[in-house]
């Protein structure tokens, strides 16, 4: 069941098309990435369904409707930067924003408590928002975004600012926190997508280039490829084996080429005869799969 | 009630950065400056002395009406830019730090989040005029004669009403802009124009906002409450909501991050 369903959302600034009329549906219970390079438009994207920034086209409809008629009550959002009142303390501020949405006094403080506790800033819930390190913030910021259960939590780069403890710690949150809500997250690191999510949305140039399940992903962009490397300069392969019937493309990357083919039997029965008639100094010569790695750099470099 | 949950937070807020001790000091401060060196003038020229030996000083005798107009005329001053420097960053401030972000994404009622604003700070205002010319009040009791309760009331909520004008008016501009120096300058800018046409116009239309402290005087001397004093009053009213209506609807058709 879809949680909520986007159509042509469309943005504009100043007459440049941010965001180009992207459709897409997010599941109950997945946790979804919204992967793209830096500019790809993710961030507008994320505002655009918080109702930050009004969309310049299309519609965004939430499939359950909440008694306010108000999408805001249905969704936590967590900024790219987030930004408190650093004069009050984490507890404080969580107990104002829990009550801005209609959490009476003594549901925001046991909510804040339990969050405070599942986010690890129990010991500094007292102390003024101004003394937390960056990792609390986030963390904070999590908290925040979650006081009001919603069905949908949004985090944009939860994880691009912070430092390798930091990331762990609000990776592992987020494991946690898809038992509980939906989640749409935002990153331009594969690495971090690949790890706690189901869906993937690849995001280029304000257009959705690819969208799915990690995994169908993986399957269905899985074309096989070889990858060769030599003792001496490996430019001076790449003619000879495009050459060849069976190769798709080639792509050298540090010194090592990335042979993709049709046809695994015919390709490797080509390229060793070659190497056996020219006497290749062949160092590594090897069958494996394209990843997603390679999907993203493929999609983000055309 | 989420009207509350800002008004507090607002409350706590002016509270721990310690508004609610200096602004009611600092007007005090402009409240009795005027009348207490009125009072005291001979004295401190003759402290000061440089006056040749046998010049006359004759200081004509202030009225006390005279004596707590210069507390007011203190106020529509220096007081009146105090007033807008507090309020310059109530909305704007949070809009620029981010800090909107994450509290506009709950679903909370912009008229309810800029109202709520609006009277914290209408309140703080109040209670720091309040207590700046009472000390007046009680300054000029002692020193130049008696001003009635009735008279002070009276004087007292006519010019609060120009003071929630400029509350309004900044408030209003903070939902325009994001900078809070930019909402300050307009504000003064735009009070400085209304003085202007105030003075132009002043014997066609005796009701434009910035006649209230005027007509004050007339009240004060003629001892009745003239009728265009009720009238720029109500003028000064009606402003000031028809300039909520408007940041309201700002407010809604702005969008809260770029």
């Amino acid at each position: 069941m879809s949680v909520i369903k986007v159509e042509q959302l469309k943005k504009v600034f100043k007459g440049k098309e941010v965001v180009k009329g992207i459709s897409f549906e997010l599941n109950k219970g997945r946790c979804v990435a919204l992967l793209g390079p830096n500019g790809a438009g993710k961030t507008t994207t994320l505002r655009m369904l918080s109702g930050l920034l009004k969309p310049s086209n299309g519609s965004i409809k939430f499939q359950e409707k909440n008694a306010l008629n108000d999408i805001r009550y249905s969704i936590g959002y967590l900024p790219q930067y987030p930004v408190f009142h650093s004069w009050m303390s984490g507890k404080e501020f969580l107990m104002y924003v829990g009550e801005l949405a209609y959490l009476s006094k003594k549901e925001a403080n046991e909510r804040a408590e339990e969050l405070l506790k599942k986010v690890a800033i129990d010991d500094a819930k007292n102390q003024r928002i101004s003394k937390y390190s960056g990792g609390m913030k986030q963390r904070l910021g999590i908290a925040q975004a979650m006081m009001h259960k919603p069905k949908l939590l949004m985090l944009d780069e939860p994880v691009s600012s912070l430092d390798p403890i930091g990331r762990r710690e609000v990776l592992t949150l987020m494991e946690e926190l898809k038992e509980e809500t939906t989640i749409l997250f935002s990153t331009h690191i594969l690495g971090d997508a690949e790890e706690i999510c189901d869906d993937l949305l690849l995001l280029h140039h304000g257009e959705i280039l690819e969208s799915g399940s990690i995994d169908d992903l993986r399957k269905r962009h899985q074309s096989p490829k070889f990858e060769l490397s030599l003792r001496d300069s490996a430019n001076k392969y790449v003619d000879k084996i495009e050459r060849l019937e069976s190769v798709n493309t080639i792509v050298l990357e540090k010194g090592e080429l990335h042979i993709f083919v049709n046809d695994i039997a015919r390709a490797r029965a080509e390229i060793l005869t070659k190497a056996v008639q020219e006497d290749w100094p062949i160092v590594k010569f090897e069958l494996s799969r394209t990843s997603l790695e390679d999907l993203f750099m493929k999609v983000v470099q055309s | 009630m989420q009207w509350k949950t800002i008004f507090m937070k607002e409350l706590l807020e002016d509270w721990r950065s310690y508004k609610w001790i200096w602004v009611p000091l600092v007007f005090i401060l402009f409240c009795i400056m005027d009348p207490l060196s009125t009072y005291y003038l001979p004295q401190i020229i003759q402290a000061v002395g440089g006056l040749p030996d046998g010049a006359v000083i004759d200081i004509p005798e202030t009225e006390p009406e005279m004596a707590i107009m210069m507390s007011l005329t203190q106020m529509s001053m220096l007081g009146v830019l105090v007033v807008i420097a507090i309020t310059m960053g109530v909305i704007a401030g949070e809009r620029k730090s981010g800090v909107a972000e994450l509290i506009l994404v709950k679903p909370v009622r912009y008229v309810t989040y800029i109202l709520a604003k609006w009277s914290a700070k209408l309140l703080l205002v109040f209670v720091s005029y309040l207590v700046g010319m009472l000390a007046s009040w009680y300054y000029v009791n002692l020193l130049f004669g008696e001003i009635t309760i009735i008279e002070f009331f009276s004087l007292f909520l006519f010019y609060f009403v120009w003071l929630i004008f400029v509350v309004t008016l900044t408030v209003f501009y903070n939902t325009m802009m994001k900078v809070p120096g930019l909402v300050l300058t307009s504000t003064v800018i735009t009070i400085m124009a209304m003085s202007v046409l105030n003075q132009i116009f002043s014997f066609r239309l005796p009701w434009l906002p910035n006649s209230i402290s005027e007509h004050i005087t007339t009240m004060l001397t003629e001892g009745s409450i003239p009728n265009e004093l009720w009238m720029a009053s109500a003028i000064t009213l009606g402003l000031s909501l028809i300039l909520l209506l408007f940041s309201r609807y700002i407010f809604q058709t702005k969008e809260m991050a770029e």
